[in-house]
Order: C-alpha cells, then sequence, then structure tokens
C-alpha cells in the first residue's frame, strides 16, 4: 500500500507556518489548515480545524450529534469544499481538485456507514465486485480481488448469498470489504457500529484494528463511549464545528 | 480496453435499464413509433406531391392556340414555320411541338375514351365542335413560363396563350400547406416523445440513487454514472426506429399502387428510397433518445 504525499513546502505551505513538525507532515495523509465551511444558508458548520493525521493512525472522531462530524466527513471525500482553510488529502489539495479528479481521490478512501448501503439486489460477491465494475476493473481483476477481500472480512463462505440473508454485523463486514476494494489510504468508519449489538460491535472494532495493522489509517466518527475508552487511541472531538480537543490515546470525553 | 469495458458495462446497463422499468420503456418506444411513422407518412406524401410537381414541369410549360380552324386555312405553313422558329428563339424554350386540330380532336377523343364517354360532335357539320390547332411549349425552367407567354401574346397568329403556372401554384401550396401542418404535428409527437424520454430516464436514476450513491463513494468516474443512462434513452430511440422501420417495409409493397392512384405518376423510386426513408427514421429515433435522456441526466443526476 502506496501513499502518496507531496511535501507541504511545494504546495507553498512552510512546516512553520502548519505548526506541524516536518516528519508528521511529510507522511500525512490527512491535512486540514484552519479549513471552515460555512453552507450557502449562512450555517457555519465547520470553523478553524485544523488537524494532521499521520499514515497509520487510528483515529476517533466525536461529537454529539449536529457537532460538525459528518461535515468533517464530507469533506475529506470532497462532497463540500472548504469555504476556507485547506484540506489535503492522500497528497491532493481538494481546493485545486478538479472535478474529474475526484473519482480517483474517492479510490484512496474507503468509507462505510451505518446503514451499510448494500444493494439488496445483489449478493454478498456482487456488492464487493459492483465497486470493481464501476471503477472499470476487468473480470479477471474482480475474480482475484473479491475473495480475497472476502476472506479477510471472513465472509467467503457467504459469497453467495444476498445481503438480506446477513445479520447485521455480516452485512458491515461486506460493506468494509467493499470499502477496500481499492486499497485505500484511508477506511473512513461513520458510526459503523450504530445498529449493532455490543458484541458485534467489538467485532467491527477488531476488523477494523485488523485493517489499520495492515497499513490502512482509520477515521472512526463515533458515539459509542464504552469503545473509545476502552481503545485509548487518539481522539478528536468537535462541538459546534469547532475541534475542540485532539488527544492522543484519549477517552470519549475530557479527564482532566 | 478500459475503454471496451466501459462500453460493455454501459450497454449492459442501459439494457438492464430498460428492462426494469419495462412498461415504462415500452410506453416509451411506442410513442418513438408513432413519431416516426408519421414522419415517414408525412415524407412519402411530400415525396409524392414533389414528384408529381416534377412531372407536371417536366410537360408542356406554355400552350399557344393558334388562329385557323380546319375549314378557315387562316395560317399558312409558311406562317406557321416562321412562328415556331420564332418561339424556338425565345429564352427558356426547350421544345416547341405543333398540335394540328385533327391531332387536338383525336387527344380529345382520347380522354373522353379513358373516361368510357363518347365524345358526341353533334350532327350538323357546320356547326360541329371545332379546335384550334395550338403549339406546345417545353420550358427550361418553369419560371420563364411569364415571358415566353408575353412575348407570344403580341403574336397576330395566336389567340389564346395558357400557361401550367396556376396549377404548378396551386400544387405548390398544396406541398407547402402539407409540409407545414405535418412538421408541426410531427413537432408536438417529437415533444411528447422528447418529455417521455425525459422522465422514463429520470424515472430509471430515482430507481437507481441507492447504486448511483454508492457508485459515486467508490470513485466510479462521471462517464460510467451517466452513460449507461444515455444509453438507455438512446435504445428507447433505436428500438422504436427499427419498430418504424419494419411497420414502413410491411407496407411497403401494398402501398405503392396505391401512390401511384393518387398522384398519377412514380412516385417512389424503390429500394434507395425506403434506404433513405429507414436512415432518416433511424437518426431521428436516436436523436430523440439521446437529446431526451442528455436533458434527464444533466438535470436529475447532479454531480
Amino acid at each position: 500500500m502506496s501513499v502518496t504525499t507531496r511535501p507541504m513546502t511545494t504546495e507553498g505551505i512552510t512546516p512553520e507556518a502548519t505548526g506541524q513538525g516536518v516528519a508528521a507532515s511529510r507522511d500525512a495523509v490527512i491535512t486540514m489548515l484552519d479549513a471552515a465551511v460555512t453552507y450557502p444558508n449562512g450555517k457555519m458548520a465547520l470553523s478553524d480545524v485544523d488537524v494532521t493525521i499521520p499514515r497509520g493512525d487510528f483515529v476517533f472522531l466525536v461529537g454529539a450529534s449536529g457537532a460538525g462530524k459528518t461535515t468533517f466527513i464530507k469533506l475529506l471525500i470532497r462532497e463540500v469544499q472548504p469555504t476556507a482553510g485547506r484540506v489535503i488529502v492522500a497528497g491532493r489539495d481538494l481546493a485545486r481538485l478538479r472535478r474529474r479528479e475526484v473519482p480517483r481521490l474517492r479510490r484512496r478512501i474507503g468509507i462505510v456507514f451505518q446503514d451499510f448501503r448494500l444493494l439488496p439486489a445483489k449478493t454478498v460477491f456482487e456488492n464487493v465486485a459492483f465497486a470493481l465494475e464501476v471503477t472499470g476493473a476487468g473480470g479477471a481483476d474482480i475474480r482475484r480481488r473479491v475473495p480475497m477481500l472476502l476472506n479477510l472480512v471472513g465472509l467467503h463462505q457467504h459469497a453467495e448469498h444476498l445481503p438480506t440473508q446477513l445479520s447485521g454485523g455480516e452485512q458491515q463486514r461486506v460493506a468494509i470489504a467493499r470499502a477496500l476494494v481499492h486499497d485505500p489510504a484511508i477506511l473512513i468508519a461513520d458510526e459503523p457500529t450504530g445498529n449493532l449489538d455490543p458484541v458485534t460491535s467489538w467485532e467491527i472494532i477488531q476488523l477494523l484494528i485488523q485493517i489499520n495493522v495492515l497499513g490502512t489509517t482509520v477515521l472512526m466518527a463515533t458515539h459509542n463511549q464504552e469503545i473509545v475508552n476502552a481503545m485509548r487511541r487518539r481522539v478528536l472531538a468537535l462541538e459546534d464545528g469547532k475541534l475542540v480537543r485532539d488527544e492522543p490515546e484519549a477517552a470519549y470525553e475530557r479527564e482532566y | 480496453m478500459g475503454f471496451l469495458r466501459f462500453i460493455g458495462f454501459s450497454v449492459v446497463r442501459a439494457w438492464q435499464g430498460f428492462w426494469r422499468n419495462a412498461m415504462m420503456s415500452l410506453a416509451t418506444t411506442a410513442t418513438v413509433v408513432l413519431m416516426l411513422v408519421l414522419l415517414s407518412g408525412l415524407y412519402i406524401v411530400i415525396t409524392g406531391l414533389n414528384s408529381g410537381l416534377s412531372f407536371i414541369e417536366s410537360k408542356v410549360g406554355v400552350t399557344a392556340q393558334l388562329v385557323g380552324k380546319p375549314d378557315q386555312a387562316d395560317l399558312t405553313p409558311t406562317q406557321r414555320d416562321a412562328l415556331i422558329a420564332y418561339t424556338r428563339s425565345l429564352p427558356g424554350v426547350k421544345d416547341v411541338t405543333y398540335v394540328s386540330p385533327e391531332a387536338a380532336m383525336e387527344r380529345l377523343k382520347e380522354v373522353y375514351a379513358q373516361r368510357g364517354q363518347k365524345l358526341d360532335l353533334g350532327n350538323d357539320p357546320e356547326h360541329h365542335i371545332s379546335i384550334y390547332a395550338s403549339i406546345e411549349i417545353q420550358l427550361t425552367e418553369p419560371k420563364l413560363g411569364d415571358s415566353v407567354a408575353t412575348a407570344l401574346r403580341d403574336r397576330p397568329e395566336v389567340v389564346q396563350i395558357t400557361t401550367k403556372q396556376d396549377e404548378l401554384d396551386k400544387l405548390i401550396g398544396v406541398i407547402n400547406v402539407v409540409r407545414t401542418v405535418g412538421l408541426v404535428a410531427i413537432a408536438l409527437v417529437g415533444l411528447t416523445v422528447l418529455f417521455m424520454i425525459v422522465n422514463t430516464i429520470r424515472i430509471a436514476v430515482y430507481s437507481r440513487s441507492g447504486e448511483i450513491e454508492i457508485m459515486r463513494l467508490v470513485g466510479a468516474s462521471d462517464s460510467f454514472i451517466r452513460w449507461p443512462f444515455i444509453l438507455e434513452g438512446i435504445l428507447c430511440g433505436l428500438i422504436g426506429a427499427l419498430v418504424a422501420i419494419g411497420l414502413v417495409a410491411i407496407v411497403w409493397d401494398p402501398i405503392q399502387p396505391v401512390m401511384y392512384d393518387v398522384f398519377k405518376v412514380p412516385t417512389i423510386v424503390g429500394a434507395r428510397f425506403l434506404a433513405t426513408l429507414s436512415a432518416l427514421l433511424l437518426a431521428v429515433g436516436l436523436a430523440v433518445g439521446a437529446i431526451g435522456s442528455w436533458i434527464s441526466v444533466r438535470s436529475y443526476l447532479a454531480t
């Protein structure tokens, strides 16, 4: 898995100006510099967000509903554009990204949701294959990669099942396999355990850790305090669109 | 290779899309057929009328009736030849034919015979119907008829001039009306067809909104997302055009004698005409499908 990052200095930003160390900048897969999003209706969804996520990190994104988590994620996949500041993802400055380059960016980012978003009429195999097919992959490539990914998420036995024949946890595993088809630099999980019971939630977290260990940066937006507290990973906390806490090995709530 | 895969993907998706909402797709295709059948009808009728027009144009342009009944030798052969020579020298004259009173009488009898009637000339040889001699002038161009007529009107040998201009003008008027009414009707049907296609593709886009969202998230390019829908619209146009061509081909043979009866001239030039008409139907079908789906994709598939 290779991550192409451009040195920050070539973008016209010195490490000093960013307030980040040189090494951290060079390895960053996500960098936000004073990023802000104001929607056309005047609502300020994010403001002054400064954050750098290095390659290989596992980061929790926490905050109440409406705090800006969804906008944060939309910003990363360029569903919205920053109205101020800069956002650099997988080496690409999103403000400079042309529209036709967006699909390439999105292949560097895998994303899963609380509601899985599987296609009900397609089998498990077809759901994963679809993501390859629609990006122009050939049959041989599909036959090679899909079983590999289903193996990784432990669903190779269910390849021919429809999503409705699977449990919630299994469906989320299919979604994770699909998110990984392009070998992304970043996996974004938006409340991936929101619809799952505690035991299944833990299974999904274990899978995400496994994927992270293999080198993929994982950003997980969650309300699940128990998981965040038990994992003790880096936590980004949003409140009213502002990044109020960026703490390593942290808990869900501020502990001081 | 990548492009072939893209084409293959788009065609398969378009085909699946067409049958996924079969009722709507088939209804739309039916309107395409209706429009193209109307277009074929107009094309055939206009072609027929145009053939009639050229047929008339190719016939006599100006007729000049001359003094001199059979029993009144007012016009000597010398005068007659001089008049013909003069007429030939006029600009726009292609050919001049002298029709003697006897020949004119034969023609009249023939016309009556064709109608199944007998020409009654009366019993009194002093008062029986008599016909003037005439010269019939073929023109190089129909519009020169007026100048030829004017030149001949002043000649003492000429009793009366008749031109075919009035008939031509009438026919041209009829053709223009038919063409205008036909085109307006087809434009209205065409708008309906366009609306149907826009709607069909809109429904297709909505019914696939889940897939479209996933395609975007996994990094499918715009062309992979859009082209299946555009091809689905083109497919409606293509199938509609093929059905319309099939219908025209079926009615082709029975329609020929009818055409001849109506227009009195061989209007249809056979296989080449059918090929031209088929190409027209195909082009219009594909175009309306492509335009309709393109509008729909632009309006309902925001990116």
